[in-house]
């Protein structure tokens, strides 16, 4: 079904939007809850590598739109990330693997939208007495635990809507 | 197997042209993506700030009686005093304009007040922002000033059709120029956002501080608008000034930190005030902006 990254894009976006009003929540101790990139790995598993390329696109898009974070960034890392995927499906063969993605996604896509806004702002700097490093760090641990947390949810939901669709299941083996 | 490997070449040689591409795309068409996305976003957030508006109603409704005669009570004595106080300012005004005219003195930006909802927070380490669930459609335009009260929250940064975007104060996209309680010769000073340290407050910067400059004693000192620049009124607290001045690496000034006026992810409605006739620089942005649509 062709329209189908769509509907999984519809069934992702609440948890997206459920990551905004925790990010709301964690704004005074200046945290964001990001979950754009786990939210991926799954869909990627099962969807074509065309549709993984646009829900990948959108998902990268929804998160930077209100975010001073420069454009597209995000959304052409998640992209990368989607086409590196589908290319090496075996990579998400089984529950664990996909967890273990999902947090190295997750991990990646953190650091690159953080160090691109921080290079906009000339505030990129490796020093490891500096502050950039220490805030990476908080960021990250952060983003693995949120996706420790969501991801089998999450999961739960993008798979039953892609049964839903008849999308095929990925393989058990490679 | 061979079939998948040449799909995934292909792909990545796509996407590398995608990426040249949105590099060397006109500046309408990153703006129009995000516009779209931010549009598709704007009913869940609506959404939810009146679920919460709603919340926040029978909450009030489930007050007894003598809670909401109290508050009531409170109120008009609140009321009272205000109105004789706005009686007075009237007059003052009044003589204002006068002296105003006696003096051909130019008049200062007149603002419109918007009063807006926050919708949404969201805090990082490189940016500290509020949504507010006013926008475009209701009249407010990119950089101008918020406040709550008499009080500087920070500045509009994007305006979509029914949201805005506020910088506040303490992010690092903030400037704005100050005068400092205690300096009886008015020097200016800068006052800029910080990076903040996620688990830590955040704060601002003030720079340019003169190195004869003592804070009053005993408390701390007042950070209000000068009304240069054209974006803020003049005489807004900013903020008070923190007691650790210290002297520049140069030694030709001091700098301190900005403790913001109130907690500025704890509001729940601020206001908005738009010029009343636009600034040139704000009549290019329009301009772009057009353009772009």
């Amino acid at each position: 079904m062709s329209w189908s990254w769509l509907i999984i894009l519809l069934a992702t976006y609440p948890w997206l939007f459920a990551a905004d009003l925790l990010s709301d929540w964690t704004a005074h101790w200046g945290f964001n809850v990001f979950i754009s990139g786990a939210a991926i790995v799954v869909p990627c598993s099962r969807l074509r590598r065309w549709q993984a390329v646009l829900f990948s696109g959108c998902v990268g898009f929804l998160f930077e739109a209100r975010r001073p974070i420069p454009d597209g960034t995000l959304a052409l890392a998640l992209i990368a990330i989607a086409i590196f995927l589908t290319s090496n499906k075996p990579l998400l063969r089984n529950a664990p693997r996909l967890l273990r993605a999902s947090l190295i996604v997750n991990f990646t896509a953190t650091t690159i939208w953080f160090c691109a806004t921080a290079f906009t702002l000339g505030q990129l700097s490796f020093n490891p007495l500096g502050a950039f490093l220490p805030q990476l760090l908080l960021q990250l641990i952060t983003s693995a635990l949120v996706s420790l947390i969501l991801f089998w949810p999450l999961s739960l939901i993008q798979n039953s809507a892609m049964d839903y669709m008849n999308t095929p299941p990925a393989n058990e083996t490679p | 197997m061979d079939k998948n490997r040449q799909g995934a070449k292909a792909s990545y040689v796509a996407f590398f042209v995608f990426v040249a591409l949105w590099i060397l795309a006109p500046s309408f068409v990153r703006m129009g993506t995000r516009e779209a996305f931010v549009e598709f976003q704007a009913p869940a957030l609506h959404l939810v700030a009146k679920g919460r508006d709603l919340a926040r109603f029978w909450e009030l409704k489930s007050k007894s009686s003598e809670e909401l005669a109290a508050a009531s009570r409170d109120l008009a004595r609140i009321n009272a005093a205000l109105e004789l106080k706005v009686r007075t300012l009237e007059d003052i005004r009044q003589e204002n304009i006068r002296l105003r005219e006696l003096a051909r003195y130019t008049a200062p930006r007149e603002f419109l007040t918007i009063v807006a909802r926050v919708a949404s927070r969201d805090s990082s380490s490189w940016w500290h922002r509020i949504i507010l669930r006013k926008g475009r459609s209701d009249g407010i335009r990119p950089g101008c000033p918020v406040v709550f009260s008499d009080r500087v929250i920070g500045k509009v940064s994007l305006v979509h059709l029914n949201t805005c975007e506020v910088d506040l104060v303490t992010s690092p996209n903030f400037r704005c120029t100050a005068y400092l309680e205690g300096d009886e010769q008015g020097r200016i000073v800068l006052v800029s956002g910080l990076p903040a340290n996620s688990l830590g407050t955040a704060r601002a910067k003030i720079a340019v501080i003169p190195t004869d400059y003592v804070a009053p004693a005993g408390q701390s000192a007042k950070v209000v608008t000068t009304g240069m620049g054209g974006v803020f009124p003049a005489g807004l607290t900013i903020g008070t000034l923190d007691s650790n001045i210290r002297t520049t690496q140069e030694g030709n000034f001091k700098e301190g930190t900005l403790q913001p006026s109130r907690n500025l992810f704890s509001l729940q409605e601020v206001s908005v005030l738009v010029p009343i006739h636009p600034a040139a620089g704000e009549i290019l942005l329009e301009k772009r902006y057009e353009d772009f649509q």
